[in-house]
This record gives structure tokens, sequence and C-alpha cells, in this order.
């Protein structure tokens, strides 16, 4: 009786989970919700097919979506308001194929894996954060695909030598440096670091090391944190005692609430703090309020910046018809997934091709100027034309401060 | 000597945080031998709480704590009478694999219905007092620690003194024995789990102006919780405390006084003192509730 | 699921109809085998294939220490994690200027032993630990060496992890990974015909008896522990290679853990069989189903979860064969379950109590 209660059981979880499967053979393609119109290629002369693995699920899933709801941007405004692409007399459809990677890189590699081989995908966008997008470069260089992204932005995956990845937001070493710049030329004299010991965060700090110094700012301290951290109350009882002039630090949102709560809760008041994750998010501004006014954070794009091109025309006319399409203001990761998207459709035309290695080509011969900032990629496969805006909270609006040229509002220094 | 007297600071309010986390836990285990996996997760629940009341009715975290604490009790009422009751009797493995399905169900409920975003409570009780430049009190964490510390002493008298809480020692030492002298066990055991879920989603509560309230945030606590535990002895209340506070004066300290690693040291440390302890004293250094003898069969 | 088949040639030992199984799990291993030489099998297949063949086999090798001995690993990654690391950190050497790293296969094998290396040491000490005790000081080791090999920057590369060379030859793991299961597979379809295999189970059963007629318990289960942390160390090892990148936090995962534990539930524990269908199935019904579930995979896992271990607690091989020696019901913790079932007979609980 009571193995056939389990079997019983057993039998109707497989069952279950084969009806499943088969109900939805359809969405192998694109497993995630569908609120990206389907796209009717047939209007057009050919298509390019794009593969991309972001996650829906796991810690990414909301940066996953913002990329995702970028990609899609893109794809909604070749084809519906541009015509297509041009490839020599023809214009082209895009589409994009996307899978779940679950924010886990097993998956992902198996992913990026798939689409290459079975989707036969012409070229890739990236996943989101920097470890996902290591490992799969590595799957897009060794099967000679070409990723070109803007969401995974440590700089050691362009140490690697790979000819096929290319990144049109600012390398992570770069983040601080409008910034840091900025303070220099307010007569910083002293800063302290602290970041999370994970890849992105360490980038951002060892650049900000160089940059710091490269401007005469003596760096007193450096103190590294795991992630998953609770406390930072010794970090910040630390720089008290060497009382510097900036604070400089970040990894994740919730360090951010913790940075500016223990600074609060110990008295801590460096002249200005730099926050490399958070500031940029209208949410941590909403939820810590006074606490959080004159906090700077770098962003690699916001839609008042003073960019344009012949492409979605300004980063405000861009920021417009994302509303239009998602009903929200794009974040900085949507932009720079449009973005990416948007670098390749032009090395595609500027190619004439689809072939690869006339598209790298055209990417690395690639001179533009959009909504995003200007595009230019180096040996690397870095976007270097394009520097890294700075933001600075104030009276609860995030202002861009930094670099001059896309500066709204005068850096305050110190915080008040 | 400031620095010092910081450090010792940092190490209390930490000690403070971690013994209203690890209470619920400890006595769970050290009760029913029951292994909470879902310890964070329950936390993370009780959190959920206080933030959406901080949020949509604007009450502070340390008001609606004891409304949490009620919505919690029933809660944990809930799952010990489907779940709990039915693993009871079953190996520890058994315990363990359906807490662990229990904390990734909730986290998965709570991230289908609030998403992956951080939310953070507010509290009126923040900020410092200064006692100098170089000597702060942390506001949130002393009022916290104000109340793992009366709550410690109510459990205390509670297991000591009344009734339901000798019922409780009496199933917590050996169950056969105490069913013998006429305790009611299941019901002994229901009341113990819902009053420390209770008290579980408390901490959630008091913790959620400081910590990013979000889905994920819950297996970090109950590594912690772990690791007090099997550190301070099953089910000990006083342990509990002490345990606690050992381990926020060790994480304090060397967070403070090693350069450059030491915050990450202090994670390293927590984890390497949870299995020297277990090894070299499996017992635990508090008198617990159950008698452990964690090494001959 | 036909490619789990390998396994089911463990049964035939014990089953009367096992030349038929045998000759069966046999068809699927050549199926397996001749598969990437038939054409159309692209590397992606070879990739899926490949990390299946790799959670299956560290759920066998997981099932070594969890199913027979009774010792629960709660921490198990860790030793996919330290192969992981030690081969990328042999391949990755520097010394001042050009890379003198080592070539693959010393790397990888040396890799390997480390893990096995390390899991003597960890598990003499902490194999002294019975129950809930030993599953929780192996969570212990797990984070700590995670941590460890954050704060060791200098050799491990700290939270920024080390790049290798990309070397994707999918086929050529496939194979290697094939193989290694295979070789666990009638590994331990012989030892639980050996007395070394029954001496395993009857620590499980019952350690004190075991040692009163002269077995030499320690010795045995730190010897199997510490086999099973060198293969799941080469399977690491293997996957370090075929990432091109580790860090501490895709090194170290729970998942893998959880899954080999979930994937032997499922299939049956402490059973040659169980691990190798279980972690199979467990594979395919994510890779099928819970990608077309996104937010509810998980509450999905849990609630499967919580059902396989209340309702099929004999897991896959149980349901078929009765005679499986899956003893889960019986298999309490000594001293804890023992001491509840029986009064206070066997524990320490009566004087306790005083």
């Amino acid at each position: 009786m009571r193995r056939s209660v389990r079997a019983f059981v057993l039998v109707s979880v497989l069952a279950t989970a084969a009806a499943a499967c088969g109900e939805s053979p359809a969405e192998d393609a694109a497993p995630a919700e569908g609120d990206a119109a389907p796209v009717d290629l047939s209007a057009f002369d050919g298509a390019v097919r794009i593969g991309a693995a972001l996650s829906e699920t796991g810690k990414f899933a909301v940066e996953g979506r913002d990329s995702r709801q970028g990609y899609d941007t893109w794809v909604r405004w070749v084809n519906e308001e541009y015509g297509g692409i041009r490839i020599g007399e023809g214009r082209y459809g895009a589409e994009i194929v996307y899978y779940d990677d679950e924010s886990d890189a097993d998956t992902a590699a198996n992913l990026i894996q798939r689409l290459i081989d079975e989707d036969q995908v012409d070229f890739l966008l990236g996943p989101y954060s920097s470890g996902l997008t290591t490992g799969t470069s590595a799957i897009a260089e060794a099967n000679n695909v070409i990723m070109v992204e803007g969401n995974g932005t440590s700089d050691t995956m362009f140490e690697r030598g790979f000819q096929n990845l290319f990144l049109v937001a600012t390398v992570a070493s770069d983040y601080t440096k409008s910034a840091v710049e900025a303070l220099a030329a307010r007569g910083v004299r002293t800063a302290v670091i602290a970041h999370e010991d994970t890849t992105f965060p360490t980038s951002v700090a060892e650049g900000a090391r160089r940059h710091l110094e490269a401007n005469g700012i003596e760096v007193l301290a450096i103190e590294k944190y795991p992630k998953d951290i609770q406390d930072v109350s010794a970090i910040m009882t630390k720089f008290r005692n060497l009382g510097p002039d900036v604070f400089l630090g970040g990894g994740h949102y919730n360090d951010a609430v913790l940075f500016v709560n223990a600074a609060d809760e110990l008295g801590f008041e460096p002249d200005a703090m730099l926050i490399t994750v958070g500031p940029s998010n209208p949410r941590l501004v909403e939820q810590l309020d006074d606490d959080v006014e004159g906090v700077l954070g770098p962003t690699q794009w916001e839609a008042t910046m003073a960019y344009e091109g012949h492409w979605f025309g300004s980063a405000a006319d861009y920021a417009a018809y994302y509303q239009r399409l998602w009903g929200e203001p794009p974040v900085y990761q949507a932009a720079s997934a449009t973005a990416s998207a948007l670098a390749l459709h032009l090395a595609i035309e500027a190619a004439g091709s689809t072939d690869t290695d006339a598209v790298r080509q055209a990417l690395r011969a690639l001179r533009a100027d959009t909504f995003y900032g200007p595009i230019a990629f180096d040996e690397r496969g870095v976007n270097t034309a394009k520097p890294m805006g700075t933001i600075q909270v104030q009276d609860g609006e995030i202002l861009v401060v930094a670099p001059d040229a896309a500066a709204v509002a005068a850096l305050v220094y110190p915080r008040g | 000597m400031s620095y010092f007297a910081q450090a010792l600071v940092n190490g209390i309010a930490l000690g403070g945080m971690y013994t209203i986390l690890v209470l619920g836990f400890s006595i769970i285990w050290g009760v029913m031998g029951v292994i909470n996996l879902a310890h964070g997760e329950f936390v993370m629940v009780g959190a959920y709480l206080a933030w959406m009341a901080s949020d949509f009715w604007d009450v502070d975290p340390f008001i609606s704590a004891p409304v949490v604490f009620v919505v919690m009790l029933l809660f944990g009422y809930l799952v010990q009478r489907v779940l709990v009751n039915r693993i009871i009797d079953r190996s520890s493995l058994v315990s363990l694999l359906v807490m662990f399905g229990v904390s990734i169900i909730l986290q998965s409920v709570m991230k289908i219905a609030f998403s992956a975003d951080f939310r953070l409570a507010n509290t009126d009780l923040d900020g410092a007092w200064r006692l100098s430049d170089q000597l702060t009190i942390p506001v949130t964490r002393f009022w916290i620690l104000v109340v793992a510390v009366g709550v410690t002493a109510g459990l205390g008298l509670f297991l000591g003194h009344s009734r339901l809480g000798k019922s409780i020692r009496a199933a917590a030492q050996n169950r056969e024995a105490a069913r013998i002298v006429g305790v009611d066990v299941k019901k002994v055991y229901a009341v113990t789990f819902a009053l420390c879920i209770g008290l579980t989603g408390v901490a959630g509560a008091l913790i959620s102006p400081l910590l990013a309230v979000q889905p994920f945030q819950g297996p970090p606590l109950t590594l912690k919780a772990f690791a007090i535990t099997a550190m301070a002895g099953l089910g000990s209340v006083r342990g509990a405390l002490g345990g606690a506070m050992v381990l926020g004066m060790v994480e304090a300290m060397l967070a403070l006084y090693v350069d450059r690693i030491g915050t990450n040291l202090a994670v390293v440390a927590s984890f390497v003192l949870l299995v020297a302890a277990l090894v070299l004293r499996p017992q635990g250094i508090f008198k617990g509730l159950r008698h452990v003898d964690a090494t001959s069969t | 699921m036909s490619r789990a088949a390998p396994g089911t040639g463990a049964v035939a030992g014990r089953w009367p109809a096992g030349r038929a199984v045998g000759v069966g799990a046999l068809i699927v291993l050549v199926v397996l085998a001749v598969l990437p030489l038939l054409g159309g099998t692209s590397n992606a297949t070879l990739l899926t294939l490949t990390l299946m063949l790799t959670s299956i086999g560290v759920a066998i090798n997981w099932n070594l220490t969890g199913g027979f001995t009774g010792y629960v690993d709660f921490g198990h990654a860790v030793w996919f994690g330290i192969g992981a690391y030690a081969t990328a950190i042999l391949i990755s050497l520097q010394s001042n200027g050009p890379q003198v790293g080592w070539p693959p296969v010393p790397a990888i094998l040396v890799g390997a032993l480390v893990a096995g290396f390390l899991a003597a040491i960890i598990g003499r000490a902490t194999m002294r630990l019975k129950g809930p005790y030993f599953s929780i000081a192996m969570l212990g080791t797990f984070v700590a060496v995670r941590e460890i090999v954050r704060v060791w920057s200098p050799l491990t590369g700290g939270g920024v992890g080390l790049t290798l060379p990309p070397y994707l030859n999918r086929a050529l793991f496939y194979y290697v990974e094939l193989a290694l299961v295979t070789v666990l597979v009638v590994g331990t379809w012989w030892l639980r015909r050996t007395r070394f295999g029954a001496a395993l189970v009857a620590i499980r059963e019952d350690e004190v008896g075991a040692e009163t007629r002269g077995i030499d318990t320690t010795r045995l289960k730190t010897a199997v522990f510490s086999f099973a942390g060198l293969s799941t160390g080469l399977f690491g090892a293997l996957w370090a290679y075929q990432n091109t990148f580790v860090d501490p936090d895709i090194a170290f995962v729970e998942v893998r853990t959880i899954d080999a534990v979930m994937g032997t539930m499922l299939g049956g524990l402490g059973t040659v069989a169980g691990p190798v269908l279980g972690a199979a199935a467990l594979y395919w019904v994510r890779e099928l189903l819970w990608t077309h579930l996104l937010d509810a995979h998980l509450l999905a896992q849990g609630v499967l979860l919580i059902v396989i271990v209340l309702f099929v607690p004999r897991g896959l091989v149980g349901l078929v064969d009765r005679r499986g020696t899956s003893l889960f019901e019986l298999w309490g913790w000594k001293g804890w379950s023992r001491g509840l079932r029986q009064g206070p007979v066997a524990g320490g609980e009566a004087e306790a109590a005083s």
C-alpha cells in the first residue's frame, strides 16, 4: 500500500514534469515571459540572428531583466523604426534568441554553446555580470563568434588577448576616473578605499587607487571585505581614525546601505563619499533619504547626459522611447545593453556582411557618436572613447556632476 | 584607548544582533533536535513584514515587532503542524532536507511576491550617541541589544520557572521519560517551534533597518546561527548570548586590528571556530538543554 | 532517460535478471561512447552531457560516504572547489614574467591529489563526529575553505580569481568524464561485493558493533572519505579547465552539494545505481522543466525535495527493487533517534537527564 502511494506520487510528479515540457516546446527559444512583441521578419530581405543568455532568475534577475529590455529596445527600434539593418542593398530584420542563465556560470556556459551550435546565431550579446561574461566570452572566443557586451566590465577579461569580445561600457578600473579628477581639482589630499573582494569591485578599487595616486591624492588605507557582509563598523572605525578627505567604497547595493549607516553611527564624516554601486539607483536615495545627501557615485550613463547620435537621437530621446516601450525609465544597465546591440548593428552595416572577420574589422574601425556617448574600441576591445560619468545626490535628486562635458550641476564639496 | 573602547562597543553591538538572531534556532535544535535550515528565511519573512509595516503604514520596526512576533508565531505553528510534526521522529537527514526544502520555497515565494529588489525599513531609533570624537554608540544596535538581553532573560525565566517551560526542558532532555510523567510532547513541540519562529521573526524585524531586505538574505544568517549554536551549546539560552558575544567580539577585534583583510579574516574565523569547536569540544562551551555526545555512538 | 542507464548495470550483480540489465547498460554505454562519432552531435550536446556526467560523478562520490557509511557530508562541494583551484593555480603559475604553468594533464591529476590529501586530513578530524555534527562541521569546512581561498590572494588570486587559457575540446572532456563515471559505477558495484564494502555498510548500521567485530572503522571511513574527496576533486579539476575561469564564488557552490544529495536521495541512498539514475533524472528534469518555470523553478525544486524525502525515501531504485540496500528508514542517528525510539538504553541520554 505505502509503496504504491509512493509510486503514485513519483509518477505524478514526473508526469507533471513531462506534461509541462510537452505543453511548451515552442518556448524553447525564448523561455522568458512574452513581453517582447513577436517579431515579424517576413517583410525583410533576411534576418540577422543574435543570441544572448541573460539572468531571468537568480541573483542577477533584476539587472538581467533591465539588460533584456535594453536589447529588446534595439530590436523593436531597428525593425519598426529604422527599417532593418542595411547589408549591401538589402534590409535585414533582427531577432534575438534568449535563454535564462539562472545567474549560474555552468548554465550560462551551456547556453552560449547551445546558441552557437544549435541556434546557429551569427553574433552574441553579453550576459549580465563580469563573472558570467568571463566564462562565456571564452566559449565565444574558442568558437570564433563575436560577443558585444556592456554589462561585464572587469579588466581581467580584457587581458586575455581575446579577438571577439567588445565592451561598449567603460571598463571597471576607470569607474572612478572622472570623480577622482573632479575631486582632485577641489583640493582633495587623502582618501581611503573599501571594496568587496570579488572580481568587479576589486577591479574598480585597483583602478581607483591608480587614479588617486596619479592625481596626487594619498591613499591612506585599502580594506577588503567578503560578499554577504553584515557589518562594516570595524572598517568605518579604522577610517574614522585616519580622517581622510574622501571615502571610496562599494560592491553591492547592500554595501552602500551598510556604509552609509555605519558612517552615520560612528560619526565618520569625510568631505566626500564615493560609493561605486548604489547611488545612481533612485531606490537607494528614496530609502536612505537624508543620509545619502551629497554621496557621489559612478554611472555609465544617465538620460540627462548631453550625448546625441543619428540613432535613437539624444540620450533623452532614447529614455523617452524606452519609457514608451516598458513603462519605466531606463537604468544604465539597459542603456549599455542597447548600446552594445547598436555597436554591433553599426559594424554589420559598415562591413556590409555578417561575416565574423569582416564585422570584427568593422568593430575595430568603428567611430560613432551615439545617445550612449562616443564609441571607439581599443586593441583590447574596450570602448575607451566614452568617459565614466559621476553623479551626486543633491536635495534628493541624482545629478550628473562630472565629467564637465556631461555635467548638469556643480560638484558640492565638502558634502556639507 | 578609545580605539579599543570603540572595538568593544562594536563587538557588543554585533553580539546583541547575533543573540537575537540565534535564539530561536538554538532552542528548536536543542528541544526538538531539528536543525532549522530555513532559519534565515524565517528571519527574512519577519524582515519583510516589518518593512511592509514601515513602508505602507509608516510604523517603526521596533513598534511593529510584537505584531510580527504574533504573525510569525502563527506561521510557525502552521509549519509545525503541516511539516515538522512529520519529520520529528525521522533521521536528522530527513529534517535537514525538509527544512532546506522549506527554505527554498520561502525564498522563491518571496521573490515572486516582492521581486529581488532590496528594501529597507525606517526606524526613528537611528544615528549615534557621541561620547567623544572617537567613541560613539550606535542607537539602533543599542536597542537591539536591549531587546536581546530582555528576551534572553525572559526566556530563561520562562524555561526555568513556568510549568510549560519545565515541560519543554523535560522533553528536551528525555522525551520518553517526559511522556511517562505526563508531558504532552506533541504540544510542547508545537509551542516551542511556534515561539521560536515568532522570536526569529522579531529578529528579522529588528535588523530590517540595518540589512537590506531581500529574498536571498537568509543563508548567510543561517550559517551564522549554526556557528554560534555549535559553539555555544544546543538550546542553551545563556549560551546563545555568550556565544553571540564571543563571536561578535572576535569578529570586531580581528576586523579592527588586522589591516586590509581584517573583515575577511573575521568571516574565516567564525567558520574555523565553528569547525574547531565541533571537533575539539562538541558539547559546546555552555551547558545546553540537550545533552550532546557527538563523538561516541 | 536512457542516458542514465550505465548505472543500472550495477544492480546486475544483485538482480536475478542481472544479465539482461547488464547487457542493457552496456548498450547504453556503447551508444554514449559512439554518439560523438556519428556526427550531428553538437558541442552544445556534448557540453550538456559532460555537465550531466559531472553531477552524476559528484553524486556517486557523495553516496560513498553519505549512502554507504552514513556520514552525511553537507560540504562535499569543497573538494570540487579545491580540485578546481589547485589545478587552476598550477596551470596559471607565474614566475617573474613568463608563464611557467604546468601542462594540463599533470595539473589536473595533482589538483585531484591535493583534494584527496586535504580530505584525508580534514576527514580524520571531522569523522570523529556523528550525525548532524559531522554534517555541520563539513558545511563549516566548506565555507571556511572558500573564505580562506578568498583571503589567500597571492596564491589564489583572491576574490578576483584566476583565468586559464581557453582550451575547449568538448569531445575530449566528454570521453574523459564518461570513462570516469563508468569506472566509478563499476568500482562501486564491485566495492559493494567486497568485504571492504560490507564493512562500510556495517559502519552505517552500527559503528560500535563493527568496531567490536574488529573492523578498523576510523581507517575505513577516512579512506573512503579521502577517495570521495579525490574523485570529486578530479571532476572539479576537469571543470576548472573547461570553464577557463575560477573565482571563490563559482568554484565553491553549495548547489553542487545540494544536487548530489538530492540526486542520490531521488535515485536511492546507499545503492549503486541510485546516484546515477537520480542525478541524471534531476539534471534532465531541471533542463527540461525548470527552465520553463522561471521564478517558480526554485519553488518546484523545494516542493520536489520535500516530496521525495517524505514520500519516496527509497528513491527510484527502491520503487523497482525491494531488495535495494536503501535502509533509509532504519538508519537513524545513533544516540539521537535510537535514544528517542528505544528509550534510554542506547545513548547517554538517561544520564544526561539528571
